[in-house]
């Protein structure tokens, strides 16, 4: 679905990403992993359009993406659920969500979005008319999953889900991932968190200094002290 | 009880009023009156900027005086009828504003607010320097408008063009913040990177933004030019800013009864204070601190809180007002 080729990203005199080249095979879930400052929410961004790479090709079922602009990227069906969360705070739950489907016209489609999202969040369906704002942290990362979702994407990319979440919560967003991958859906994980990452992805690379260190097995990340130690700092 | 002191039915008052009072009031009132007006249009174009699409911008009271100055200049220099000279000059305001989206891409927050405050100065510089033309710091005489065949003398009909402006312009905008653009705005406002992220056009949206809110403060300045018969450099100086600035606070960011409320509010304290002029500005800087202190989201906020009929969703809403938010969500 996603093929990602020798991407090399600069801001200004610095080389954020050198050659950075990867795979996330339709309806799977790859992991991205790294300490701060190691280059993950730059590809994030490169994948979207908010950074335009220097080098390198972003294919998403065969199209190239890379140095359009953001809004095309997300008509071509591939979307960001920017860190930190960042829900629209003065919106309604309601409202975040049309804001997902900025891209399209339709208002049925609209209307099924909606209530499609309100089924797989419950939580969501009955704040529909909170502010966003008033949520809890569990519930705006779920809004925000959810307000990606109503842009239809083929590939969903997430930036650090688990930020400054409870390990219970975390547990449940692991769930709602878990939950999108059984319905096909092909995701780019970024992560921090191992456990996250070996919990509900089938592959992981781990970035090191904007390059690619390590690749395997997500549930191989836990069983591998090198990687824990050299790359992850754990 | 509470819903007739509803946002719809005061504002209905106020338009009724406002057209009832040339007929019983003097002539100083239906100044007054005019003036008021000019600053909801003012205010208005001002809070969809500022208070909806979140951008800290300083450059209202020059777009003010470029619709003023463009009107007044093209009557003045071509000869061209003031109908001509009005749309081409509100016109030319709002290309000015559509040209600063273009750094507003990249600057954001006190970098855009120090941007748009050097335009400003700049503006005023060339009011006041390039004399060939703008007539420097003395200004310029303009003709009145004729309205015939209407039996109107030039000082009502001026009142009741800016009534008209100032209810289509508000009509306009009502529908604006409640359409998919609005949303856009707000969504920008709260989350810019956010809003990008879900395919929103940045410039796009800043655009339309900025090109409203120099639209707006064209159209007040055609309209002030044609109420003053005369165009000068002070009436767009950084105080008539602050004035902008402190209407929408005081009436609500993000609002637009707030704006209503916030210009009504401040023209009337300008015209209690007019004999006392030095100290409008202590007046005006006080309250802008005691509302950003004490009362942030302005007096509309207050009414919200206490009243039925102030919300203001940002989607069109059939009956109840207040009962929309999530409505369309239920299966």
């Amino acid at each position: 679905m996603l093929a990602v080729a020798h991407l090399n990203v600069w801001y200004g005199v610095t080389e954020i990403l050198r050659d950075v080249s990867f795979d996330v095979p339709d309806g799977r879930i790859v992991a991205l992993l790294g300490g701060n400052g190691s280059g993950k929410t730059t590809i994030l961004n490169t994948l979207t359009g908010l950074v335009k790479p220097r080098a390198g090709s972003v294919l998403l079922a065969g199209e190239e993406c890379a140095g359009l602009r953001a809004d095309q990227i997300v008509r071509k069906g591939m979307v960001q659920v920017p860190q930190g969360r960042e829900v629209f705070q003065s919106m309604s739950v309601v409202e975040n969500l049309e804001m997902g489907a900025a891209t399209r016209r339709d208002r049925a489609e609209l209307r099924a979005g909606i209530e499609d999202m309100m089924g797989l969040f419950p939580t969501l369906a009955r704040k529909s008319r909170q502010r966003a704002g008033s949520l809890s942290g569990g519930e705006q990362q779920m809004l925000a999953i959810a307000r990606a979702l109503m842009a239809r994407p083929r590939c969903l990319l997430m930036d650090e889900p688990s930020a400054g979440l409870s390990p219970v919560v975390v547990d449940t967003m692991i769930d709602a991932i878990l939950a999108l991958h059984r319905r096909g859906l092909t995701i780019l994980l970024v992560e921090q968190n191992v456990g996250v990452a070996a919990a509900a992805a089938d592959s992981a690379h781990v970035l090191q200094n904007g390059e690619i260190a390590f690749s395997g097995p997500a549930a191989s990340l836990l069983d591998n002290p090198e990687v824990l130690r050299s790359y992850l700092g754990r | 009880m509470s819903r007739l002191l509803g946002r719809r039915t005061l504002l209905a008052l106020g338009v009724a009023a406002l057209a009832a009072v040339p007929t019983f009031a003097n002539p100083y009132v239906v100044f007054v009156g005019n003036q008021l007006m000019l600053y909801v249009i003012l205010a208005v174009g001002l809070n969809i900027l500022v208070g909806y699409a979140g951008q800290l911008a300083f450059a209202n009271a020059a777009m003010f005086g470029i619709g003023a100055y463009g009107t007044g200049l093209l009557q003045v220099h071509f000869g061209v009828p003031y109908y001509a000279a009005a749309p081409a000059g509100a016109l030319l305001a709002m290309l000015i504003g559509l040209a600063m989206a273009w750094p507003a891409l990249r600057l954001s927050g006190l970098y855009l607010a120090l941007a748009t405050l050097a335009f400003a100065q700049f503006t005023l510089w060339v009011f006041l320097h390039w004399e060939s033309v703008t007539f420097g710091a003395g200004g310029f005489k303009v003709p009145p408008p004729s309205f015939a065949p209407l039996p109107l003398p030039s000082n009502l009909g001026i009142y009741y063009l800016s009534l008209l402006a100032m209810a289509a312009l508000v009509a306009i905008a009502w529908n604006v913040v409640r359409s998919r653009i609005g949303r856009a705005f707000v969504a920008i406002r709260d989350g810019e990177v956010a809003a990008q992220a879900l395919g929103i056009d940045l410039f796009r949206y800043k655009a339309i933004a900025f090109g409203m809110s120099g639209l707006y403060a064209g159209i007040a300045g055609a309209l002030h030019s044609a109420l003053l018969n005369y165009v000068s450099p002070e009436g767009f100086d950084l105080f008539q800013m602050v004035l902008h600035k402190a209407m929408i606070v005081v009436g609500g960011l993000g609002s637009l009864a707030g704006s209503v409320v916030g210009a009504t509010t401040l023209t009337l304290i300008l015209e209690a204070l007019r004999e006392f002029k030095s100290t409008q500005e202590i007046a005006f800087g006080a309250l802008l601190l005691v509302f950003v202190i004490f009362m942030p989201d302005g007096i509309v906020a207050a009414l919200k809180q206490r009243l039925q009929g102030w919300e203001e969703p940002l989607r069109r809403v059939r009956g109840r007002p207040g009962a929309a938010a999530g409505a369309e969500a239920r299966p």
